[in-house]
């Protein structure tokens, strides 16, 4: 069994009296593609922000590698090797593609000195994401899947041990979805980075996952394999209503899968 | 010597009030700092003199072609020019507006000269006496059209189409366009309402106060005073703000000498602005 | 740290350039009579105080209003030092540098953490709080009569000369850091903060950290302007030294240039100190609507600077995100084919 790389104890967040996530233990092994899916408002993005320390924790404790990291700022925990990409990109506006990769190589985990390697790990890079052709082209004028993609890329260049992807296909088509579906396989199997995955594309992350959190309103409702985790009647009555599933349990079906027929992504 | 003082902190806080509310109100729905506010209030403080010497109007009754005048005059300028830059970042509409300042200030110097204007009223000296209090007649009145401004403006804001549409563009602007709005009018109409409640300031002090060109400066530094410490967006807010900062002003120079004054004054600011940004009232607009 | 776009036959060209003008300027107290050299080097403490400001404002993106408390504390410092202590130039310049350095700590711990309106509001109060302190220490700075401080002895000539010099070579000093802030790591963290410091922080920039270091730079070249300045004027108080206006002439002064360049805030200190020098002597009355026309068509024609109008060097980031009215072309300017 791998060591455990994140924990949360308790991890608690609410804005006044919303309670965005309430009360969430989780565990993320080294080594593993961990998928935290749930209906929107749920506390999904919420839950990383808490761990990347963009928000501060109300009550609980995160630990990574056995060290507390709730209470720290963001870029110490970005040193630590725990990078993110944001559901809406945020690109620095007026710099280069080339330069917007550059800053996580300088400035992340490995805080990269010479001029010349971070180059060349920005440029290896830039080749893993497929965007190699564009260095030079302002952020401004990327299409969706590239700015997606140079999302993702600023968070490689820190080298990270933990990655946290927030949507990273939202707005992607099948054919571009399956790629990073690939490429977070590779990432995962090749480069041994130890993956956290926020999706609505259900097919994607049943596909990619090793485990899968269920969210909604906040708390923990399910965990499990991707396919014990599709079973379960409180997912399914949280995505889809409660009469839904309690017809699919009176009709004793048992199908993979949190969707049913009506596409690849989960309602709401 | 106190009670005297508190009575004439509020009263004319109340033109504070008029001020703060003009400049919070573009603060709160454009962010933008309005540096120029202040010589608004001097236009209309000329202007008001101009037609009491010429005319013998009283400066109550040029408020409201005052107010005209002054809305046309910054409903065109946002129109035309403010538009291009308002949603540009504080270093380019700070600027701006602080350009706009001084061009305006010397065009009063060139059309009203350097020299110290005011008006005297036959009725400057009648007054109340209440106990040991005098109220003068003058100042009284200040603060009925004051207090009423106020009030006018509140429903302004909160019961006609005009006052909702703003409201709706100062929270959420991209949201105000998708349900058909005319954003860019609306600034238009803000920043005209404020620069009209500016020019009525600047009647109700003409019979108080001396005129120059420069005076508009001190009044801004008031104005964001009150602004800050009332919170943006808050009707209610800027008018406890300017009734509280014409009471710090008064009652403060009973105790401490002017200077050491200015010193606590921005010393009070920039602590409230690092540690309860949203004012002693209000909500958090902009960032 | 990585490679900057255009080529070598600028370099040639810039080198030769650069040549001239360094003789140009090391031969003018010479060749120049003393009005000339005193506002050459009026022109040069601008430079030097917009550089300074470039630094926090531009590059950093924290439009600081208040920048003048460090030339006020500078100038001082200075003239406490030289005038009570009677001590030399040296060690009250040195002096000077140190109490900027320490304000800057100081408000940048208190203020930094505030964004847009709020700290350039914040920073401006602060100085003015700090100028009417200063104002009532009368016993230690002569409170409103000012201070005067002790001269540089020697003929006119030579004295002018010293000054050209002394606030040339600062503003030689002051290029070189900015030059180099263009292309190391600290001007990169700098950049992203300007541009997003939210995603900065996430990617591993202390911000805090960063933003107390731009602004330290700029006010030690701040409050050393100021001290050179005492020690040039040998009179100063409190409201000329703290004076607010230097600010925003500082601020078109960078808009003009260009926010965020290396030779932007020079350029746009002459350019306006010689459009000022112009309209000042025959135009008095109209000394400040002038400018102020100046510094509307600035903002509406040129916020960028001339410098992104002239060259076709990578332009920084973009101070005005600029939205038209409906109806225009969307916003931005347009690109040009390599995408800068």
């Amino acid at each position: 069994m791998n060591a455990v790389l994140l924990s949360g104890q308790g991890v608690s967040r609410s804005f006044g009296a919303l309670k965005a996530v309430w009360n969430v233990d989780f565990e993320v092994r080294a080594g593993e593609i961990f998928g935290i899916i749930g209906p929107n408002g749920a506390g999904k993005t919420t839950l990383l922000s808490l761990v990347n320390g963009t928000l501060p924790l109300t009550r609980g404790q995160i630990r990574f590698k056995d060290r507390v990291i709730s209470g720290l700022r963001p870029y110490r925990i970005a040193e630590l090797g725990i990078s993110r990409t944001f559901q809406v990109v945020k690109p620095f506006p007026g710099m280069t593609l080339l330069e917007n990769v550059s800053i996580g190589a300088l400035f992340g985990k490995d805080k990269i000195r010479d001029a010349r390697e971070a180059r060349e790990r920005t440029r290896s890079i830039l080749q893993t994401v497929n965007l190699s052709g564009r260095e030079d082209v302002a952020v401004e004028n990327l299409n969706i899947s590239e700015r997606k993609r140079l999302e993702l890329a600023r968070a490689l260049a820190m080298d990270p041990e933990l990655l946290l992807l927030d949507e990273v296909m939202a707005g992607l088509n099948s054919a571009e979805i399956d790629w990073i579906m690939d490429l977070i396989r590779r990432l995962n199997e090749r480069e041994g980075r130890t993956i956290v995955v926020i999706e609505h594309v259900m097919k994607a992350i049943m596909g990619v996952s090793h485990r899968i959190m269920v969210l909604h309103h906040g708390e923990k409702i399910a965990e499990g394999s991707p396919a014990e985790v599709s079973r379960e009647e409180k997912v399914i009555s949280a995505y889809l209503g409660e009469r839904y599933a309690r017809r699919r349990g009176a009709a004793g079906k048992g199908e993979q899968g949190g969707g049913n027929g009506g596409g690849e992504h989960a309602p709401g | 010597m106190l009670p005297q003082a508190i009575v004439n902190g509020l009263l004319f806080g109340s033109v504070y009030a008029t001020i703060g509310i003009g400049f919070s109100l573009v603060w709160g729905v454009m962010n933008i700092i309005n540096v120029a506010h202040g010589s608004f209030i001097m236009i209309g403080a000329y202007l008001s003199y101009t037609l009491f010497a010429l005319y013998g109007l009283d400066p109550f009754l040029s408020i409201p072609p005052v107010m005209a005048v002054l809305f046309l005059l910054a409903y065109a300028i946002q129109k035309y020019v403010l538009n291009r830059v308002v949603r540009g970042s504080v270093f380019i509409t700070l600027t701006f507006t602080f350009g706009l300042q001084i061009l305006i200030a010397n065009l009063c110097l060139l059309l009203w000269s350097a020299d110290s204007r005011s008006i005297k009223l036959p009725y400057s000296s009648a007054g109340w006496q209440i106990g040991g209090l005098v109220i003068p007649l003058v100042r009284l009145g200040i603060f009925g059209v004051a207090l009423l401004l106020t009030g006018l403006f509140y429903l302004f804001m909160r019961r006609t189409r005009t006052g909702v549409a703003i409201n709706a563009t100062a929270l959420n602007f991209e949201g105000a366009k998708t349900v058909g709005i005319d954003v860019y009018n609306i600034y238009a109409i803000t920043f005209g309402v404020s620069a009209a409640l500016a020019g009525a300031a600047g009647c109700l002090i003409s019979p108080i106060m001396s005129i120059n060109p420069f005076g508009g400066g001190p009044l801004v530094a008031k104005a964001f005073v009150i602004a800050i410490l009332g919170g943006l967006g808050s009707t209610v807010g800027a008018l406890v703000g300017g009734l509280a900062l014409g009471l710090v002003e008064t009652v403060g120079t009973v105790f401490i000498s002017s200077s050491f004054q200015e010193l606590l004054g921005f010393t009070v600011l920039v602590l409230v602005l690092v540690f309860r940004p949203q004012g002693l009232m209000g909500k958090r607009f902009y960032e | 740290m990585i490679p900057q776009a255009g080529g070598g036959r600028w370099k040639a060209a810039g080198a030769l350039l650069l040549a001239v003008l360094a003789l140009l300027l090391a031969a003018a107290p010479f060749l120049l009579t003393g009005f000339w050299v005193r506002l050459l080097t009026y022109i040069f403490m601008f430079s030097v105080l917009s550089s300074a400001l470039n630094i926090i404002a531009g590059f950093t993106g924290y439009a600081a209003f208040g920048n003048m408390v460090f030339f006020g504390l500078g100038a001082y410092t200075t003239a406490v030092l030289m005038s009570k202590a009677r001590l030399g130039f040296v060690p009250a310049f040195l002096g000077s540098a140190l109490v900027a350095g320490i304000t800057a700590v100081l408000l940048g711990l208190l203020l930094l953490r505030l964004k847009g309106h709020y700290f350039a509001l914040g920073t401006l109060g602060a100085a003015e709080a700090v100028k009417y302190l200063i104002e009532n220490l009368t016993g230690l700075t002569g409170g409103g009569q000012g201070l005067t401080v002790p001269p540089l002895r020697g003929r006119p000539a030579t004295v002018n000369t010293f000054f050209y010099f002394l606030m040339l070579l600062l503003l030689v000093v002051i290029l070189l850091v900015v030059w180099r802030l263009s292309r190391n790591r600290l001007g990169y963290a700098l950049k992203a903060i300007r541009a997003n410091e939210e995603a900065a922080g996430v990617m591993g920039i202390d911000t805090t950290r960063y933003k107390i270091t731009a602004w330290v730079l700029s006010a030690l070249f701040t409050g050393v302007t100021g001290s050179i300045y005492a020690y040039w004027f040998t009179y100063i108080d409190a409201p000329t030294v703290f004076d607010v206006m230097w600010v925003v002439k500082m601020f078109v002064i960078i808009l003009i240039g260009g926010a965020g360049t290396v030779f932007g805030p020079v350029i746009g200190a002459f350019i306006l100190e010689t459009i000022s020098e112009l309209v000042w002597s025959r135009f008095l009355n109209l000394h400040l609507g002038i400018l102020g026309l100046i510094i509307i068509l600035v903002v509406l024609f040129m916020p960028r600077g001339i410098i992104s109008l002239v060259t076709q060097g990578k332009s920084l980031l973009s101070l005005a995100h600029r939205r038209r009215p409906p109806g225009r072309q969307p916003q931005g300017r347009p690109r040009g084919e390599d995408g800068q």
